[in-house]
């Protein structure tokens, strides 16, 4: 049965406090002080307001010790690549596998080839806030090329840069120009700026490609909403058949990426979109952004299902846990990004999901879905089936939590689940699992309900959204009675999801970027009329934003605008000594938002804080380039 | 005291229209600065802001064109500014708005100095004092009567303003008695919404936590209808009339006692360029209002008192940076930079103070 233990309760709760631990149903996450990455010289407070999101890709190169991960980040005008070490070994800063420094632009995003790599190659993108992209292999070091050099294709900043899947050659780059290009590697970029010709054109979205007698860079260009809308990140599905887009005009776009066909888009509630991720087996789209919501969207359905309100400000990446996500007695460890292979040592069985819906109805799928945001906050989720295969009705939000502080959680959920589970025509809404969803959403409850009754204060760690506090102080009943006009039974339930239908056809066709009409329909259902999540847990783990999540088998990586990226040991994955464990602060020492210098945690690794400029590294971290092919444009 | 943005001072007009570019630059909009007599910039800044509030902007301009002699008042010299700077013949340029700060010294002593002011107080005080000056100009009939400044309940039975229609939103206060758990609900106007800011946050969540529920206990008990007594209740503020144009004030200068005196509260607070509401009540009528942000007064500088006031305002689609007499197009991505700052070791910030969201069913 789940339950969850809140860390906040027992350090006092104050959610300004950095988190080093938390606990959640499966266990403690701990934070490994010694598996911290950042570049080598570390040097104190520098403003790093201004410096491109702080961005992470891994790589499993088929290294026959054993030892063939890679981590890479960017920090500013830097590119660093190190050997990752997990959760068992310290994080070696001194020897960077390659390290970049660059003049007049940074680099802004990267991605490792897993197609091509080999144990002593791979080919790893990098693209730039001036626009340029380059490929390089930080092993060998031989390769680099230059797209965009000349800056024809493209000025403006790349956001979002992926390797086609399954492909040797073919990568996408994303710009804030709301421009999206096909590029072949082996192929030039050509002398002069492109010109372009229609492809294809549909709902809010056009695809040229360009007009020479000689194939050339790009093959294709993609251009999403308005003129100048900036798309801020891109995800191919786990089969790598679609591809879904996000977008600053508050789209998330979804494509049948060979036929360039758009089969499905969401809208933000407010603002734009900034994070994509799909899940383990491709039936859900999350999206996060500026209006602080994580919004779940149903493939199959073609309509938003559910948003998780827990963030404080926006959200700025959202990601799967395929390893916590459980479908039924089968876990979802398919690897979920193309960047984030990871090899499973346990024997469970890899499944592979398919763009189909196997059995509709069958087992009970609980979802492990993290989130990290603006507002320095780690937030995860435990999405259940049931609640994302409710139809859209008014008010679902009141009743799942209303009047939860007096009744017993099963039965206000069993009276929320059954009416909507039969409106599905699913006939699984068994106890069992409304129970295991319950409790989830109880003890969250339960803690806030222990704990801060008489505080006035507004900021909550812990699942204490507004509509939760207010069910708590029992203004339920009031609303209750405003609800019962739009309460649903099973005809008319019916009959509102026949109109999902109909209005997802209309705005696909329609374009609809008119966010006043979309209101309302399953594009962007009214804040009332889609089920509400609340976070697991939500901890505040860091002083700067944080911009980057990856879940792996035995730990999740964090980034935060600063520089820095935290390895997070799983419950249990800490055989052999913990390394860390014994020098974690107890709670006297959690460093608090009070201080007004930014503290580390201590890293208890004396040499590796403290690198001598002339210490025989391959790289000394002064000279200004690795390479001398960088791109060096000057705005 | 403008030290920061005298990097701007080598921009002159014609940089301007350059940067927008001639065949880009929308025909009938005038984009002026405005001269700065000696820290004015707290008006300048509302000004410029006012300006770019569309619905405000025309309702000026037709009062303008109604009124044609009528005494002087700040109405009156407001008005004339905005049509001043709305038919000049050149598109860019500065103006003085000599007129507009002369009365307003007269009008209110407060502002009678070379002081830096608070420019919120000083919107505050501009959107109510015009309210009250259309008031007293109606025609007079027998049981009403209008004073400048007589806050009577007279005024709130009156047919609303159009400065009622385009920045009067309600706010509705629930109170639950912890006795007898009756409800009462009281609603009260509002012109502007004062929001408490945390670091680390978003103008969404800062609402959010306007709306939340308060604990009324010990000294702060709840006088009940129902129980005839005071007892702990429990208390929120939502928003039942969403405001055609909503103003939103950071509360961006904090009372401290160690120091005696305000400090700048600096935290990053991130506000977005669309905005819907979370916080409404059950019975909004209008909840689903999606407002754009079209401009933003910004705090430069280290307290209240020091410092100096620019705004930006968008325009046609595009944004613009008012710093009293200089005017320039800045990129939307620039407008992060006045978001805040996450660490407070910098003493000195440029941060969004009062923000003005527009609804997106106003006609353009």
């Amino acid at each position: 049965m789940a339950v969850q233990v809140d860390g906040g309760s027992s350090d006092g709760g104050d959610p300004d406090e950095l988190k080093t631990q938390f606990y959640t149903r499966e266990g403690t996450y701990r934070l490994m002080t010694l598996s911290e990455y950042s570049r080598p010289n570390r040097v104190g407070y520098t403003n790093t307001q201004g410096n491109p999101s702080v961005r992470v890709s891994f790589v499993n190169l088929p290294d026959p010790s054993g030892n063939g991960d890679r981590i890479c980040f960017n920090f500013g005008r830097e590119l660093y690549v190190y050997v990752y070490k997990g959760v068992r070994k310290a994080a070696d800063l001194t020897k960077p596998v390659d390290k970049k420094m660059y003049k007049g632009t940074n680099p802004t995003c990267h991605d490792f080839n897993s197609v091509t790599m080999t144990a002593d190659t791979v080919s790893l993108l990098v693209g730039f806030s001036t626009g340029q992209i380059q490929l390089i292999d930080p092993i060998k070091k031989e390769l680099s090329k230059l797209y965009n050099e000349e800056r024809l294709i493209d000025k403006t900043k790349v956001t979002c840069i992926k390797w086609v899947p399954g492909s040797t050659n073919l990568f996408l780059a994303s710009h804030s120009s709301g421009q999206l290009y096909v590029y072949n590697e082996e192929l030039p970029c050509g002398t002069t700026a492109p010109h372009y010709q229609p492809f294809k054109q549909g709902d809010g979205y056009a695809i040229h490609t360009c007009k020479t007698k000689s194939t050339r860079n790009p093959l294709y260009r993609w251009v999403l909403g308005n003129e100048g809308c900036c798309i801020n990140e891109l995800a191919f599905s786990p089969c790598g058949s679609y591809l879904a887009v996000v977008s600053q005009d508050g789209f998330l776009r979804v494509f049948h990426y060979d036929t360039m066909e758009l089969v499905g888009v969401a809208r933000s509630y407010f603002g734009g979109f900034l994070c994509v991720c799909w899940s383990p087996d491709g039936r859900y789209v999350v999206v996060g952004g500026e209006d602080d919501l994580v919004t779940v969207w149903s493939f199959h359905e073609r309509r938003v299902v559910a948003r998780g309100q827990g963030h404080r400000s926006w959200v700025s990446v959202v990601a799967f846990d395929p390893f916590t996500s459980s479908c039924g007695s089968v876990k979802l460890n398919g690897s979920s990004g193309s960047n984030s292979k990871v090899d499973f040592s346990d024997s469970d069985s890899e499944s592979s999901f398919e763009h189909k819906r196997t059995s509709s109805n069958s087992d009970m799928t609980c979802y492990r879905l993290g989130s990290v945001g603006q507002d320095t906050q780690l937030c995860l989720w435990d999405i259940t089936e049931d609640v994302l295969r409710q139809p859209m009705c008014p008010r679902t939000r009141t009743t799942s939590t209303a009047g939860l502080g007096s009744l017993s959680g099963s039965k206000t959920l069993n009276g929320n689940g059954a009416p909507s589970a039969s409106s599905v025509g699913s006939t699984t809404g068994s106890i069992v699992e409304n129970v295991k969803c319950n409790n989830v959403v109880t003890n969250s409850v339960g803690s806030k309900d222990k704990g801060a009754d008489h505080s006035s204060s507004n900021s909550h760690h812990s699942g204490s959204t507004l509509s939760q506090k207010l069910s708590v102080f029992g203004f339920g009943d009031r609303k209750e009675g405003h609800k019962r006009n739009f309460s649903l039974g099973p005809k008319s339930s019916s009959s509102s999801d026949k109109s999902h239908n109909s209005s997802t056809v209309k705005s696909t066709n329609s374009a609809a970027d008119d966010p006043m009409r979309l209101i309302g329909t399953s594009t962007c259902p009214r804040f009332d009329e889609c089920p509400l999540l609340e976070p697991l847990i939500c901890k505040k783990i860091a002083h700067e934003r944080l911009t980057a999540l990856v879940f792996r088998e035995d730990c999740f990586v964090t980034a935060c605008q600063d520089g820095y990226v935290y390895t997070w040991a799983r419950p249990g994955k800490l055989s052999g000594g913990g390394a860390g464990v014994s020098n974690l602060p107890s709670s006297p020492g959690h460093v608090s938002l009070g201080t007004s210098t930014p503290i580390r945690v201590s890293s208890g690794n004396g040499d590796g804080a403290g690198i001598s400029p002339g210490a025989p590294t391959r790289n000394s971290p002064d000279l200004p380039e690795s390479t001398g092919n960088t791109p060096t444009s000057i705005v | 005291m403008h030290f920061f943005f005298h990097l701007f001072q080598g921009a002159n007009v014609s940089q301007l229209e350059r940067d927008i570019g001639a065949d880009q630059f929308p025909p009938n909009e005038h984009f002026f600065g405005l001269v700065n007599f000696g820290n004015t910039c707290y008006s300048n800044s509302v000004l410029q802001a006012l300006y770019f509030c569309k619905p405000f902007r025309e309702k000026i301009l037709e009062y303008k064109a109604r009124n044609k002699r009528t005494k002087e008042t700040l109405l009156t010299c407001l008005a004339d500014l905005f049509y001043s700077i709305a038919t000049q013949k050149k598109k860019v340029g500065s103006i003085a708005p000599k007129k507009f700060i002369a009365r307003l010294r007269k009008e209110k002593v407060e502002f009678d100095n070379y002081m830096q002011q608070d420019a919120h107080e000083f919107l505050n005080f501009l959107i109510n004092h015009i309210n009250e000056i259309i008031l007293a100009e109606r025609p007079q009939n027998g049981n009403s009567r209008h004073k400048p400044g007589s806050g009577d309940s007279v005024s709130s039975q009156s047919e609303p303003t159009w400065v009622h229609e385009i920045f009067q939103g309600i706010l509705t206060s629930e109170t639950r008695c912890l006795n007898c758990e009756a409800v009462s609900c009281k609603d009260e106007d509002f012109f502007d919404l004062q929001v408490d800011i945390d670091q680390n946050t978003s103008i969404t969540h800062c609402l959010k936590c306007f709306s939340s529920t308060e604990t009324l206990c010990g000294d702060n008990k709840f006088k009940c209808d129902n129980c005839v007594s005071y007892q702990e209740a429990q208390k929120r503020m939502r928003v039942k009339r969403l405001p055609l144009i909503l103003a939103l004030h950071l509360k961006r200068f904090k009372y401290m006692e160690q120091y005696n005196r305000h400090i700048k509260v600096s935290h990053r607070v991130v506000f977005p360029l669309e905005l819907r509401l979370f916080n409404t009540s059950d019975d909004a009528v209008n909840p689903d209002r999606l407002y754009d942000l079209v401009a933003v007064v910004i705090h430069c500088g280290s307290g209240p008192n020091r410092g100096h006031y620019i705004s930006i305002v968008k325009s046609h689609g595009f944004w613009l940076l008012f710093d009293d007499d200089m005017v320039d197009k800045i990129d939307a991505s620039a407008i992060e930079d006045f978001y805040g700052l996450t660490s407070d070791i910098q003493k000195s910030s440029e941060t969004g103070y009062i923000l003005f969201y527009q609804s997106r069913d106003v006609p353009p």
